[in-house]
This record gives structure tokens, sequence and C-alpha cells, in this order.
């Protein structure tokens, strides 16, 4: 969330009105006091005072602890039993979702799982009062799909080169096209795009003209 | 299945006491209505549906499991 400047006849009622519109305690934004204010006489030659707020990024234990209340949440209202394991370690926090019989939560090219995130994100983002980083994996399918796909990315690159044609990837998702475009982004002899639309897009390899 | 989008939407609006869902059974399965106050529409359908879309595809997952199908309409 943006910088907020409120404007009051004291700073104690301008942090009051901060605290009203953030929804949130002082303690959780920073303060920047800009003017002080006067009173004046009568009214007259009284300045406003004002502050500039700005939340403070959440602890980590409260996202964690959110979204983790989220997650649990939504697997219970989705019928599905599953474990959510927390890696604090990784960037950003990954939690993930380990059980018996999970391909209904990883979907199609892994659509379902990352709706799943979306929408864990939204009511964290709601919760928090701000857009919060997180990833969610299903028993580590994403991470085994990122480096499989950053594998197929070079090993179809060193084609590229050697036939000096393109070569077209299968339709994938925009993340997945991401993995690729960042595996070959530093490449010193191929270039990537991405063509088609919606369901049908998929990166393209090509030679760097030289 | 009303309990997913209740538990979804209410949790990303301004006004969660404002919402309205009911559900109808049909030969097409179980067909959602939601409703929101106008200022919230936007928040459930998000930029370019992606808000629904991601609820609809959860819907999906829910469905499955019941074997029945689902149509969310957002008024």
């Amino acid at each position: 969330m943006d910088e907020l400047e409120i404007a009051a006849s004291t700073v104690e009622e301008a942090l009051e009105e901060a605290e009203e519109r953030l929804g949130m305690k002082r303690d959780r934004f920073e303060v920047e006091v800009i003017s002080e204010g006067k009173s004046g006489i009568l009214g007259i030659g009284g300045e406003e005072a004002v502050i500039k707020v700005k939340p403070l990024p959440p602890a980590e234990e409260d996202l964690v602890k959110v979204a983790r209340e989220v997650l649990d949440k939504l697997l219970n209202l989705l019928g599905v039993t599953a474990e959510v394991e927390v890696l604090s370690d990784q960037i950003p926090t990954t939690f993930n979702i380990k059980g018996d019989d999970l391909g209904i939560l990883i979907g199609r090219h892994g659509q379902t799982i990352v709706s799943l995130e979306y929408i864990v994100k939204l009511i964290v983002a709601a919760r928090l009062k701000g857009w919060q980083p997180l990833f969610i994996d299903i028993g580590g399918y994403r991470e085994r799909r990122r480096s499989s796909l950053q594998q197929l990315a070079l090993h179809l690159a060193e084609q590229v080169k050697l036939e000096h044609r393109d070569i077209t990837l299968e339709p994938m998702s925009a993340s997945e096209r991401r993995i690729i475009h960042l595996a070959l982004a530093e490449h010193p002899e191929v270039v990537t795009h991405s063509i088609g639309v919606g369901e049908d897009r998929k990166v393209v390899i090509s030679p760097k003209q030289s | 299945m009303k309990e997913l989008v209740e538990y979804i939407v209410k949790s990303i609006v301004a006004e969660p006491d404002n919402i309205t869902i009911t559900e109808e059974n049909s030969d097409e399965g179980l067909l959602i209505k939601l409703e929101v106050a106008d200022e919230d529409k936007g928040r459930v359908i998000g930029r370019g549906g992606r808000v629904a879309e991601a609820i609809r595809t959860l819907l999906r997952v829910k469905a499955a499991k019941d074997n029945t199908r689902v149509r969310l309409q957002i008024m």
C-alpha cells in the first residue's frame, strides 16, 4: 500500500485518523511528521498538522500465520485432506501442500494451483493491508516442473544453435513461460519470445541475429 | 459449494455484509448466483476477469470431487 498524507488539527488527531483509515494500530505503520501544526488565535492564523504514513511490511510470522490459516480453510472447503508445510527459508515464503491424490489441485498445466495461489494472495492482501509475496506448491510439483523446464530450455537452446532454426514449445501458462524466458535471458546465442493468445500461448526460441 | 464462494468473496470485498449468494439446481448441474455491492464488483471480477476465473477454477475442483458440475454467475 502507498503512502497516505493526513491533515488534522493536531498530530494526535491525524494519527487517530490514520489508524482508522488504515485499519491498523500506529505501531504497524511508519509516521513522518511534515507539520506539527499551530493553533492560532480564534481559529485565525492556525496551521494544520500534517503527517505522512506508510504501512510497515507485516512481520514474517504474521504472513505465515495468516496465509496458513487461509490455505487450511480453503483446502477444507474444497474437501481436500492435506497437510501444509511452511518453507520459511525459501524466497518468497513457500507453502507446500502435502497429501495423497492431490493431482486435482494441480490441474491442467498447473492452472489450478496458480488459481489457488492467486486467491490465497488476494485474501492475505486484504487481511494484512498489502500485497505479500508467497508461493504455493503441491508435493514439490512446481519445483520439479521448474527445474525440468529449465533443463528443457537449455537443451532446446542448444538445438536451436546447432540447427540454426526456431523451435516452438508446447502451450504453457504465464508463470511457466516466464521460467523459460528467464532460463535463457542470459544465453549468448538464442533469444525467446511468445506467440499465440490465451491458453494457446507458447514460447519460441530463435537463434540470436549477429 | 456456496460456502466456498462465500468465504472467498467475504474475505476480499469492502462490504462483506452486503453479499447475496443463491444456489439453483438444473440439468446442467449447480448454478451459483452471486450479488455484491456495486463498488465490490470490480474486486470479485478482477482485471480481465482474473479473480472470477480463479474462483471458478476452485469451484470446478470441488464440483469434480462431488461428481457434479457448477457454474458461477456474477449478477
